[in-house]
């Protein structure tokens, strides 16, 4: 990879290639509502175009600059996107994997599958949300499409929606990662306010109490999306999903997005002792218990999935460690990891679907019935197992000989952790191997599907093909490892270690763990409770019924109350302007009719107070509005007349409709009630125009309207400021405005649709 | 109940209709230099077809397309201006001689100001909908209009 001066810069294609990714979800959808296939191979084209790029930027291609796409000037909100080296890395992976999963999604599904336009639309919309957070270079940025990520993990867990259970694993996976982004937005927000900036390239390292909060919050809200105990429960909850979201989502890319989040932030961390401590505790508890969970599980996709929750751990040890060769080893298995991964997954569910079981009891003897995906599981699981010579191989002998490198009291914790991991790993590895593809019931098969094995193939052969060219490999784990911590410079992977300590330790690890492995196939131990998935459930049930339960105390429904609250509440937000209340400048009017309008409008509004019947009532605030836009006519204000007076047009049409459902005459309140109602509506009443005649003493400037019009002419090209200002200068607050209108209509239809669907009383 | 579907009724706001549409096609164009606008307008062709619909002279409109419709094209405007470089609802003012209006001036607000006025004629729609207008449109109907009663 060239790290040169950028003399030409090719940030374009980054906003190209999102913008595909965007078409392509509209694509996906319509292609998709048809045929489930189609529809996948149509959104495989967006990502195989993404890894191509991503391939020939790594290695003929310059790093294009960050670049920043502004939408709202004053407001400094804008999309800050920088391609750097561990944003390369990632694209490989996310779009590479991504490419492969959506071909071999494509084998996946029947023919006939239903929902096809939803799933490879929210796959697709999944793939260019986890672009947008490997690529993003702002706080806010990293944000929106981190929580994207969430979003669409969401859609694709619940991908078969009429299950109870998978619309609660879908949940329960919204829930954890989607609160600990709220985490993560409070830990980014405090991190930026003590660096200084937003932008995550420029983050600088902070310390003291600043430092240490952001530092929690950053680590809770990163190991709830990358699966750390105690919030791992979601993961294998999520295995609920079509195995080709499993393969990409849950094992390739979104769980690795927490471990990118503690890796960028780290430098920034470095000086902070809570982010080691927590990072440790968060890592080594998930190593080991994900290690145990995929020992004791009988489904083979969940034994998968428990290993991921371990291999995260490890990922998060080694971060925390935060040398530079415990960096470099993060960086190294993560890739390698991406691919075993995702091959056995894929795997896994090419199994499912010939043999219609994953239970690794009913399994067995797969070595020779499926040769193929048996070539692909062994060359993945071994390279899981961190065996020669397969890439994984060089990966946890990085991880070991950084476990070596730490100083002082960690190494002991560090070593016995990693060590003892990757002895797990190794036993639970033997264990799937064995259980599905060794000596068992022959099980049988059913044929074989070209797009399933292809992708699967390809990713096996990448863990092999990453060993023997482990040169190109280095391109691309090294400057992003390197950019990561300096400190990893030293380092490389290698094929060879020479008679180290660490190799020692290795071959201990292989065969201690295959000894292992081998017992715990015999053993036939009961599937594990679900218990850590039903307390998560248990809180969100909780907080839903107390929310509910909140809502109805709050929202009781009736309206006189609410409007009555409404109006005293806003009567002492005005107490703050009395103060400046004199009558220096007050005038009665500037003309008579002003005076005529209001006494008009006095008159009419006190009798709505008093009259009983519903039509009366309407008729006098319909007085009161046209009152009202003839004093808009005075002040010389047509836009506002005209708007004022079409408005009691149309409510009157809507007067005659209601009042038809209606009683002739209001129905009887208490003499007390009536009472509360008048005072408030007075004090309401005078207490605005009190206000706006306090605000008039004490102007903060003379509106600038001669300014404006010239600019309405000039910038907006109208005369009518009044209208320049709506579309123009300040056309966000219009659009703000109508967003909020369309909200309103959309929430009347659905209550009316409501009121339709009840039978009637 | 209030008869709202009498022959008189229907008559006058089938006269006054035209004209009312012309009207507010009229405060949505000119708006730019004169009273009136996308709000202005949207209002007076929902009083149109509040006025239609309550007399039984047309059946309910698609509020959710009306909705929708204004939505996209508003943000479709807004967000234009960024594929030439230019910010957020930067405005683009065309302008060109039209042989009998004269000088014609116009600019990405009238798009802008119809999907507005779009949004505002679907509230209406669907407030309508909402106050049961429907049901009044059925039972309400006069013997010689005939009901296109379309669902939504």
């Amino acid at each position: 990879m060239c790290i040169a001066e950028n003399t030409y810069t090719v940030d374009v294609m980054v906003w190209m290639l999102m913008a595909a990714h965007v078409v392509g979800v509209a694509g996906a959808a319509s292609i998709g509502r048809t045929s489930m296939r189609r529809g996948l191979l149509f959104a495989s084209i967006p990502p195989t175009l993404t890894a191509i790029y991503a391939i020939w930027l790594m290695w003929w291609g310059t790093a294009p600059s960050p670049s920043e796409l502004t939408w709202v000037e004053g407001l400094d909100l804008g999309i800050r996107f920088n391609l750097d080296a561990v944003a390369l890395m990632m694209t490989i992976l996310v779009s590479g994997i991504g490419a492969l999963v959506f071909i071999y999604g494509s084998g996946y599904f029947s023919a006939n599958a239903n929902g096809g336009g939803r799933f490879s639309a929210s796959l697709l919309a999944f793939s260019a949300s986890m672009l947008g957070l490997v690529w993003a270079d702002s706080i806010w940025t990293l944000f929106i499409f981190w929580e994207l990520t969430s979003i669409t993990s969401f859609l694709l867990v619940g991908h078969k929606n009429t299950d109870a259970s998978v619309i609660a694993a879908a949940r329960r996976a919204l829930m954890i990662t989607g609160g600990g982004g709220l985490a993560l937005l409070a830990g980014l927000l405090v991190l930026g306010n003590a660096s200084g900036t937003y932008v995550i390239s420029d983050l600088i390292p902070v310390t003291g109490t600043q430092g240490a909060v952001a530092a929690t919050l950053v680590v809770v809200g990163a190991a709830t999306k990358s699966a750390q105990v105690p919030f791992h429960v979601w993961l294998p909850g999520a295995m609920a999903a079509p195995t080709p979201v499993s393969a990409y989502l849950h094992s390739a890319t979104m769980v690795k997005a927490g471990v990118l989040l503690l890796a960028v932030t780290g430098s920034a961390f470095a000086d902070v002792e809570i982010f080691k401590a927590l990072g440790l505790a968060f890592g080594i508890a998930s190593m080991f218990w994900g290690a145990i969970g995929a020992l004791r599980h009988r489904d083979a996709k969940l034994i998968l999935a428990w290993g991921t929750v371990s291999q995260l751990g490890l990922l998060v040890t080694l971060l925390a460690l935060g040398t530079g060769k415990a960096v470099f080893a993060a960086a190294a298995i993560l890739f390698a990891h991406a691919l075993f991964k995702a091959a056995l997954f894929l795997v896994v569910g090419e199994i499912d679907i010939r043999t219609g079981t994953r239970n690794i009891d009913e399994l067995g003897g797969l070595a020779r019935s499926m040769p193929v995906a048996f070539a692909v599981a062994l060359a993945s699981c071994l390279s899981m197992a961190g065996a020669p010579p397969l890439l994984g191989f060089t990966a946890k002998e990085a991880a070991i000989e950084a476990a070596l490198g730490v100083e002082g009291g960690e190494r002991v914790i560090a070593l016995a952790a990693i060590v003892g991991g990757s002895i797990l790993t190794v036993a639970y590895t033997i264990r799937f191997l064995v259980t599905v593809f060794g000596p068992g019931p022959e099980t049988q098969v059913a044929e074989r599907r070209l797009a399933m094995t292809g992708p699967a193939v390809a990713l096996g052969l990448a863990s092999v093909l990453g060993f023997v060219w482990l040169a190109r490999v280095n391109d691309i784990v090294r400057p992003a490892a390197i950019e990561l911590n300096a400190g990893a410079s030293k380092y490389e992977l290698l094929r060879w270690p020479g008679l180290t300590t660490g190799l020692g330790l290795s071959m201990v690890v292989l065969g201690v763990g295959a000894v292992a492995g081998l017992a715990a196939a015999r053993l036939s131990t009961p599937v594990p409770a679900t218990t850590g998935a039903n307390v998560a459930d248990s809180i969100l049930d909780g907080t839903l019924t107390f929310a509910r339960r909140l809502t109805a105390r709050v929202q009781h429904g009736s309206m006189p109350v609410y409007i009555t609250t409404m109006v005293a509440t806003a009567s002492l937000a005005t107490i703050p302007f009395m103060t400046d209340l004199s009558t220096d400048h007050l005038v009665w009017w500037d003309s008579p009719l002003q005076g005529a309008m209001v006494l008009v409008i006095l008159a009419s509004a006190s009798a709505g107070a008093f009259v009983g019947s519903r039509l009366g009532a309407a008729l006098t605030l319909g007085i009161v509005g046209i009152a009202m836009s003839g004093l808009f006519v005075i002040h010389g204000a047509p836009d506002l007349a005209l708007t004022q007076l079409l408005v009691e047009t149309v409510v009157v049409v809507g007067f005659v409709i209601g009042l038809g459902h209606l009683k002739r005459r209001f129905p009887p309140v208490t003499g007390a009630w009536r009472s509360v109602r008048l005072l408030v509506a007075v004090i309401g009443g005078s207490g605005v125009a009190l206000a706006l005649a306090a605000s008039g003493a004490n102007p903060s400037g003379r509106p600038p309207i001669e300014e404006l019009a010239a600019a309405s002419v000039s910038e907006g090209g109208g005369n009518n400021v009044v209208n320049v200002i709506l579309t123009d200068m300040r056309g966000l607050d219009t659009m703000g405005e109508v967003v909020v209108l369309a909200t309103v209509a959309l929430g009347v239809l659905a209550l009316a649709n409501l009121r339709d669907s009840e039978p009637s009383p | 109940m209030i008869s709202t579907n009498s022959p008189a009724t229907q008559l006058a706001i089938r006269a006054a209709s035209p004209l009312a549409v012309v009207v507010g096609a009229y405060l949505l164009f000119a708006g730019h230099n004169n009273p009136g606008g996308g709000f202005a307008a949207g209002l007076v062709f929902g009083a149109v077809i509040s006025l239609r619909t309550v007399s039984g002279l047309q059946g309910p409109l698609h509020a959710t397309r009306l909705i929708s419709g204004g939505l996209l094209l508003v943000v479709a405007v807004a967000v234009a201006p960024l594929f030439w470089g230019d910010t957020l609802l930067d405005q683009e003012v065309l302008s060109s001689d039209v042989s009998v209006l004269g000088k014609v001036k116009t600019g990405s607000a009238l798009p802008f100001d119809i999907g507005v006025t779009a949004i505002v004629v679907g509230l209406v729609a669907a407030v309508l909908e909402g106050l049961g207008a429907r049901d009044l449109a059925e039972t309400g109907s006069g013997s010689t209009t005939t009901q296109t009663r379309v669902e939504p």
